[in-house]
């Protein structure tokens, strides 16, 4: 092997992920962002800390004290509202959303059995992966951050047909649908489903992701509309819901996926 | 057709390995030599999207645009050696028709050119393996599909109709893994893919085997783009990084264990283009290793794209999307690209100075990131040692693997020749700690992550026979 002696490796490559390095650490971020109240704050905190395991004991206890749906609002969506901020700079990753993801479904979960039924969330979107395609983690993702996000997921899973696919737009009544493709040749399901919804009289956005996927294909077809990674898909859907049809997601695409 | 695990290496030491040679070169196709001295660049490339619609048009768009402008290329570049690979899209799987019509076409026209211009052409045919685990993944399980059986079937077809080898990317543990890499699990990652991949290996590739050598095929071999390139993509670069790098690497440690089951169920190389586990594969069995790193540009981004030519016997550009770019189409620019690169290869093995370039390779990603540390081939070498000394054991090799790994990138830290991050570096401690924790019994450890991940979504351990 040749000699390394003497060679100077900041010449060749510069190690970006070293220097910018955000060694900040998730207490710093809880010191500002924490509820005040304790019982609140006790919930946040699991979430935070992805106490998948003992999140079911503090919100019973919290159940004693406090409404369920402000133990969900004003406990459980701020602590991964923290999380959202952690991963954002860096400080967490997906591992930590995922599981902080699952510790508040728990919570969620515990709390809307209390309430005696699902709390009203942002909407509907239904989920899939294109029909032969098996590649299914993208989706997944995105599944876990619409649902951390206040969204409820239809997940249809992966190698959907397309008829299967509008059956289930026909009945969940989505605000939006996404569906997922790594092969060039799976995603020519997309137009063909955007095309039964236009011809049903369907008119809502209808967003293509995935590795073969890119957002020129994506906005080639009416309803169509692009998310380029999973972490895209909660403020595109936010403002379908604050009254965004598919157009105007395309005309404000980059500023909307800008901070995500 | 009898498995026979490594328990030696291929190698006597690590400096042994260079590019274009190989231990146990192969030949097939019209002319190709692969690991007997030049390294072979190989093109992989993907139909238009909608040109899937009907058998006249795609077989078409493999043939008369794909293929011929690809030979054209290299005719037109001076390039000895060309080989093509169709990763077969889903649509192949399940219309035996259409994919007996893109085979038969695509070997007619190699033929042809190879008899006109005396260019040395081969096709390497990628099977689809559909099978979902929530389906089965064993035949007679799949009830919606048949993909068990339609994974078997694909391999007659390739060889029937004139396939030079035949590789596959075999989905086994995958499940596993996926839940592993979003939750940070290692051994979740251990027992998908250097566990379950390896049981699910050792089952699907003899019957390939047996397959590709009734019909004189060369059965190529595996890699776990499902598994450790999923997991590579998702620890991504300096400004994409979902997953701990550190982590990334370990993964691609137990993958080394698993995709060198179908060389040890008789498949001779070259193994497949995106198992960044070769050099690992390479060292401990000698058999051709087939790789791509700096020339897939066209695919993804990686952090390695030197160091994966430094003992490579194929070099490829993983896929790209056919169009028109100005310098041609797509197939014939990112071919020119490879096939320079591989010229530089054999420009360094003619003058005898293939191993300054070996290590200029090398050299260039080696401080990179973790994963291109564990994969420099001094590195790769000592990972392969570990699972040879295990042998027979597919649960403590896979693990030897992992850990070795993970300690050699913990050594290097030390000595500054890898830098971390603190998040890294402790997630890098954390995987040491729980893999030095695991049972040594191969029962007891899949007792524990039976139990541990029964939930796990599409987990069934009778696809593995468990």
């Amino acid at each position: 092997m040749l000699s390394k002696k003497g060679v100077d490796f900041g010449f060749i490559l510069k190690r970006y992920d070293i220097e910018a390095e955000n060694k900040s650490s998730p207490e710093s971020y809880a010191k500002k962002a924490l509820p005040k109240d304790a019982v609140f704050k006790a919930c946040a905190e699991d979430v935070l800390y992805m106490r998948f395991k003992d999140i079911g004991k503090t919100v019973t206890k919290a159940l004693e004290s406090k409404k369920p749906l402000d133990i969900i609002n004003e406990g459980l969506v701020p602590g991964m509202e923290i999380v959202g901020k952690l991963y954002a700079d860096h400080i967490y990753y997906l591992p930590e959303i995922m599981l902080a993801a699952k510790t508040m479904e728990i919570g969620i979960a515990l709390a809307e059995k209390k309430l005696g039924g699902a709390r009203k969330t942002k909407g509907v979107a239904v989920m899939h992966v294109a029909e032969g395609d098996p590649h299914d983690i993208g989706k997944n993702i995105a599944a876990v951050m619409m649902r951390a996000a206040g969204f409820t997921v239809v997940d249809l899973g992966r190698d959907v047909a397309v008829d299967d696919v509008i059956a289930s737009i026909i009945k969940e009544k989505p605000f939006l649908v996404t569906g997922t493709a790594l092969m060039t040749t799976t995603m020519s399901a997309f137009p063909a489903i955007a095309a039964k919804m236009k011809a049903k009289g369907i008119d809502i956005p209808f967003m293509s992701a995935g590795g073969a996927v890119n957002r020129e294909f994506s906005e080639g077809f009416e309803l169509g509309i692009y998310s380029e990674k999973a972490p895209q898909t909660p403020p595109i859907a936010d403002k379908i819901v604050a009254g965004y049809n598919w157009k105007k997601i395309r005309d404000e695409w980059d500023k909307i996926v800008g901070g995500a | 057709m009898a498995i026979t695990r490594y328990t030696k290496m291929a190698y006597d030491k690590a400096d042994d390995m260079v590019f274009g040679h190989a231990k146990h070169p192969v030949s097939y196709g019209f002319g190709i030599k692969v690991g007997a001295g030049r390294v072979i660049p190989e093109l992989n490339y993907a139909p238009r999207p909608g040109t899937e619609k009907d058998i006249a048009r795609i077989t078409k768009e493999y043939v008369d645009y794909i293929s011929q402008d690809a030979v054209n290329r290299a005719v037109t570049l001076g390039f000895p050696d060309l080989q093509l690979e169709t990763e077969w899209i889903s649509q192949m799987g399940t219309n035996s028709k259409m994919a007996e019509s893109i085979v038969a076409g695509q070997t007619a026209l190699l033929e042809k050119m190879h008899d006109k211009y005396g260019i040395n052409l081969a096709i390497r045919h990628t099977l689809p393996d559909q099978r979902e685990a929530d389906q089965g993944l064993r035949p007679k399980m799949d009830k919606a599909h048949s993909y068990p059986e339609r994974l078997v079937i694909s391999a007659e077809i390739a060889c029937e109709n004139g396939a030079s080898l035949i590789s596959c990317e075999t989905m086994g543990g995958k499940e596993l893994l996926d839940y592993g890499v979003m939750t940070g699990d290692i051994t979740a990652c251990l027992f998908g893919i250097g566990y379950l991949g390896s049981l699910d290996m050792s089952w699907i590739w003899p019957q390939f085997v047996d397959i590709a050598k009734k019909n004189k095929v060369v059965p190529g071999g595996d890699t776990n783009c499902s598994g450790a390139n999923t997991s590579m993509f998702m620890a991504g670069g300096y400004l994409d990084n979902d997953v701990q790098r550190t982590f990334s690497a370990v993964t691609r440690a137990f993958a080394s264990a698993r995709t060198l089951c179908a060389w040890e169920c008789g498949a001779t190389g070259p193994d497949k283009d995106c198992g960044y586990e070769g050099p690992i594969c390479k060292a401990i069995a000698g058999k051709p290793n087939a790789q791509e790193g700096k020339n897939c540009q066209c695919a993804h981004a990686d952090l390695q794209g030197n160091l994966m030519a430094q003992i490579c016997d194929v070099w490829s550009n993983e896929s790209v999307e056919y169009h028109s770019e100005f310098g041609g189409s797509s197939v014939q620019c990112w071919l020119g690209s490879l096939g320079y690169e591989v010229a530089l290869m054999n420009t360094a093995i003619a003058f005898g100075k293939q191993k300054t370039l070996r290590d200029l390779y090398m050299f260039t990603d080696r401080a990179r990131g973790p994963e291109g540390y564990i994969l420099a081939y001094d590195n790769a070498y000592k990972i392969g040692q570990a699972i040879v000394a295990e042998g027979k054991d597919l649960y403590r090799r896979a693990k030897a693997a992992g850990l070795t790994a993970a300690k050699v990138i913990r050594d290097g830290n030390k000595k500054k020749e890898i830098l971390l991050t603190t998040k890294q570096k402790d997630v890098l401690d954390g995987i040491i700690k729980t893999l030095e924790k695991l049972p040594d019994e191969e029962s007891k450890f899949v007792d524990y992550c039976l139990k541990q991940y029964k939930d796990v979504p599409a987990f069934n351990p009778k696809n593995y026979d468990l």
